[in-house]
């Protein structure tokens, strides 16, 4: 996999410039509610969190998809074709995390591709609070977790 | 003299005011701060070393140095100068 | 420009009396002459409404329109337009207003709102895509807009809510229309057109897309355009860390902070504590933007339970830090929040109400107001009594009922209308005009009184945006404002924020609005646009019979006593005569005939 979105929800300013430039760069229109990512707000914690598809190692979404239209490709993304796909909606209750959803405007289902490569939300987010980092990156980040797990196992 | 920071120029100079000698002029104050806190040089003074920062605002006596002299606008004990990046609001 | 680019083609029109609507195709070449939002909602008022229409009456209409940019990911477009006769001025009233109701009426298929006549009984508009209805409100009279925004998401799932509080169902003359709870169409009353119309609310949810005439420019387009505003160090940086506020120090600092009502000295000793820094070091808890915008100035504050101010919510911005603070010499920042949040709660505009508190102080300690009518002694530096008159106020009652008319209407009926800090009787916020001349000119010729937002001479006179010019002299104020009044009209009719021109200008507006709508009109010729709007308002005004151009004597005659601006008036019947010729208008100040011809508004 070439790289990752991820998200740093504290620097979020829940203006959902990633919610208009995903549906545009997919439609070439704005409508939020074909996003593939999508911007919660708490009001009274005053924190928003934009979610979307992480790209699963085990997608649950290609796992249970009959007919083949949620595969992996090259780059590693879980991607949908809409040729093999008969919208049986199965992903989306499969996808534990939601990120997989049926648009009753367009009549298909729709998720993250990563924009083949450099994701629009990431790209044009303001705050840093969507970036795409490669994944050397991520897992440089991972490996921080783990030494903070060694210390405190051996402080333990 | 008396020195008055604003916005990010505040967290800078950590202090929202100080007292100093008069320099003779605008400029002279400016590298002044620039030698006591690194971190103006590249905001208050422009690269040629002889203007005012592209985004800095400074005024002396609450008037904006592009109505006096510029960065030769001359200073005495008594003065105060206000310094501040580029800001607005409405 | 066709129907489909940028705009939706449909407009709404809803009769309140009869409980009917239908929708109507959008008036296409309207749109493509005045541009959208501000501009084409004052034209269609303009052709529907009488100008001696009385504003609190049912016939006044009440129009919401958003602009070609509203909805798109175009720089800071979230904005629309509230439009009716303004209940505090008597001229065209049109309050701008950011958040996501906006983009959420397109998003629900329609570019704009008519409402029309008043319902016997208090009602709301409920629009899901095509599906509308207008529903009993009865359950939501009397609530404020907070609880009331919190009762319709209850009841009618995930939608946007703009709404008034009991200020506007009472006729408060400068009730707010209030959007998402913080966001405002402020200024004017435009509240109090809905309470009398019956109607507490509009609220919105739509599935449907918003298109553009030329997606591969547009996007070309809004990323310079972002780029620009992101690169800024206002636009960029400044304001999402320290909001309006900022600038509570540097008017200071440059003697234009208006004190005690303007009676007072020019430079306030505790500026600093109500200022924008000290808000990021104590009360804020985070910034936030509006739809689409990376400026994010919005300022997400609490005050602590154990403060007599407790609360959460939005604000201050500099206005309304300055209306309660520095106007009425309170340096206690916790209590213009306070003051800032129930203006928010109940719907009120904090730049009037903070101004009118400040007038009512200086004619209580004149004596012209008797302390048995406001039930306490009241002194300019009472912290405690701005968020008691705040409150009162927003509840209508004592004293407060005659703080809901502003000051112009309060001090008149104490004899003293020459008190009120207000140009065509509505009260001009935190610049003293006669430190800053052109904003002396602003808001003597604004067109809809006392403002700063329709022609924001801070921005070259104390900032240096996009130039710098001197705030003390006349010399070509003139020009300079009736590019920057055309150009704000512009900005306003595209639906994208003003804040944004701080970073960018004519040529990054111009260039998203042709992409959108698919034009290939000249910068110059979208900016003529500008200009027609403005005239369409003035000529509004003139029929409406509205006062002519000038200041309060105060700020004419007396000459400020200290600071950098000392033993300066605002020199205004220089810069008026200036004014008026680069208008091409009469010396009276009125368009003249070759004008409208030009503008095709003969």
């Amino acid at each position: 996999m070439t790289g990752q979105l991820v998200i740093d929800p504290k620097r979020c300013v829940a203006c959902r410039t990633c919610e208009l430039m995903c549906s545009f760069g997919h439609h070439d229109y704005f409508n939020p509610r074909l996003a593939c990512v999508s911007v919660f707000n708490y009001e009274y914690a005053a924190v928003t969190v934009p979610v979307m598809c992480l790209q699963c190692d085990e997608a649950s979404c290609a796992a249970v998809c009959p007919t083949g239209a949620l595969s992996r490709n090259a780059d590693g993304v879980v991607v949908h074709e809409d040729a093999k796909c008969i919208v049986c909606k199965m992903c989306v209750s499969a996808c534990p995390l939601g990120n997989i959803a049926y648009s009753p405007i367009t009549k298909n289902v729709f998720k993250c591709d990563l924009c083949g490569g450099e994701p629009k939300c990431a790209l044009f987010c303001p705050t840093g609070a969507i970036t795409f980092v490669e994944s050397d990156e991520v897992l440089a980040k991972k490996r921080a977790v783990a030494d903070n797990f060694k210390k405190t196992l051996e402080e333990a | 003299m008396k020195v008055k920071f604003f916005a990010t120029y505040r967290q800078i100079a950590n202090c929202k005011d100080f007292e100093i000698e008069a320099p003779a002029d605008v400029l002279g104050l400016l590298k002044v701060l620039c030698r006591r806190w690194p971190e103006f040089s590249n905001k208050i003074v422009a690269p040629d070393g002889e203007s005012l920062g592209a985004d800095a605002i400074v005024l002396v006596n609450g008037r904006h140095i592009q109505h006096l002299d510029g960065v030769r606008t001359s200073l005495a004990n008594g003065d105060t100068v206000t310094l501040l990046p580029l800001v607005a609001g409405g | 420009m066709a129907v489909g680019n940028a705009w939706i083609g449909t407009v709404l029109r809803v009769d309140l009396t009869t409980g009917t609507w239908g929708t109507e195709p959008l008036r296409m070449k309207d749109a493509n002459d005045f541009v959208g939002a501000r501009g084409l909602g004052t034209k269609y008022f303009c052709d529907e409404c009488d100008p001696n229409v009385e504003p609190l009456s049912v016939e006044n209409k009440l129009i919401y329109m958003t602009g070609p940019l509203t909805g798109t990911a175009a720089t800071s477009a979230g904005r629309f337009e509230v439009v009716a006769k303004a209940p505090l001025t008597g001229t065209i009233g049109a309050a701008n207003s950011g958040g996501h109701f906006g983009p959420e009426l397109k998003f629900a298929g329609y570019d704009g709102i008519i409402f029309e006549g008043g319902a016997d009984h208090p009602v709301y508009l409920y629009i899901n895509d095509d599906r509308i209805e207008l529903r009993d409100a009865t359950h939501l009279w009397g609530k404020d807009v907070h609880k009331t925004t919190d009762m319709l998401i209850e009841e009618c799932g995930n939608v946007r809510v703009s709404c008034i509080g009991p200020t506007g169902e009472r006729g408060c003359l400068f009730s707010a229309i209030m959007n998402e709870k913080n966001r405002a169409a402020g200024r004017g009353g435009l509240g109090a057109v809905m309470g009398v119309k019956n109607l507490k609310a509009v609220v919105v949810r739509g599935t449907g897309p918003v298109k553009v005439a030329r997606p591969e420019g547009f996007l070309r387009e809004l990323t310079k355009a972002r780029a620009i505003i992101q690169a800024h160090p206002v636009t960029g940086t400044g304001m999402a860390a320290y909001g309006t506020q900022i600038l509570m120090n540097i008017l200071n600092e440059v003697g234009a902070l208006p004190l005690c009502n303007g009676r007072g000295g020019s430079i306030f000793d505790h500026a600093d504590e109500i200022s924008g820094e000290k808000l990021s070091e104590t009360y804020l808890v985070k910034n936030q933007g509006c739809f689409g915008c990376s400026i994010a100035c919005g300022r997400v504050t609490r005050i602590p339970d154990d403060s007599p101010y407790a609360g959460f919510g939005e604000g201050p911005e500099y206005e309304a830090g300055w209306s309660f603070g520095a106007d009425c010499q309170v340096d206690d920042l916790a209590a213009v929040c306070k003051a800032n949040f129930i203006c928010n709660e109940y719907g009120m505009d904090p730049i009037t109400l903070g101004a009118t508190i400040a007038c009512a102080m200086e004619l209580s300690e004149m004596g012209a107001i008797p302390e048995s009518d406001i039930g306490f002694p009241l002194r300019f530096g009472d912290s405690d009594a701005v968020v008691r008159l705040t409150k009162m106020c927003a509840e209508g009652e004592g004293f407060g009922k005659l703080l809901e008319l502003g000051s112009y209407r309060m001090a008149e009926h104490y004899g003293h209308a020459e008190l009120s800090m207000s140009v065509k009787k509505q009260e001009m916020p935190a610049y003293d005009a006669r430190a800053i001349q052109g904003i002396a000119l602003e808001y003597a010729t604004s067109n809809r009184g006392g403002c700063h937002v329709r022609g924001y001479m801070i921005a070259p006179e104390v900032l240096g945006l996009p130039i710098k010019t001197d705030p003390l002299v006349t010399e070509g104020k003139g020009s300079l404002l009736k590019t920057f009044q055309d150009l704000t009209a512009l900005c306003d009719s595209v639906g994208i924020c003003l804040f944004t021109t701080f970073g960018m200008g004519l040529p990054e507006i111009a260039g998203q609005y042709r992409e959108a709508v698919g034009s290939d009109e000249s910068d110059e010729d979208i900016l003529l646009k500008g200009e027609r709007i403005w005239n369409l308002e003035k000529r509004f005004n003139m029929a409406a019979g509205v006062e002519k151009d000038t200041l309060p004597p105060r700020l004419l005659r007396e000459a400020l006593p200290s600071g950098p601006a000392k033993g300066k008036v605002a020199e205004l019947q220089t810069m008026l005569a200036d004014y008026y010729e680069v208008r091409g208008w009469t010396s009276e100040g009125e368009p003249t005939d070759e004008k409208l011809e030009q503008l095709s508004l003969g």
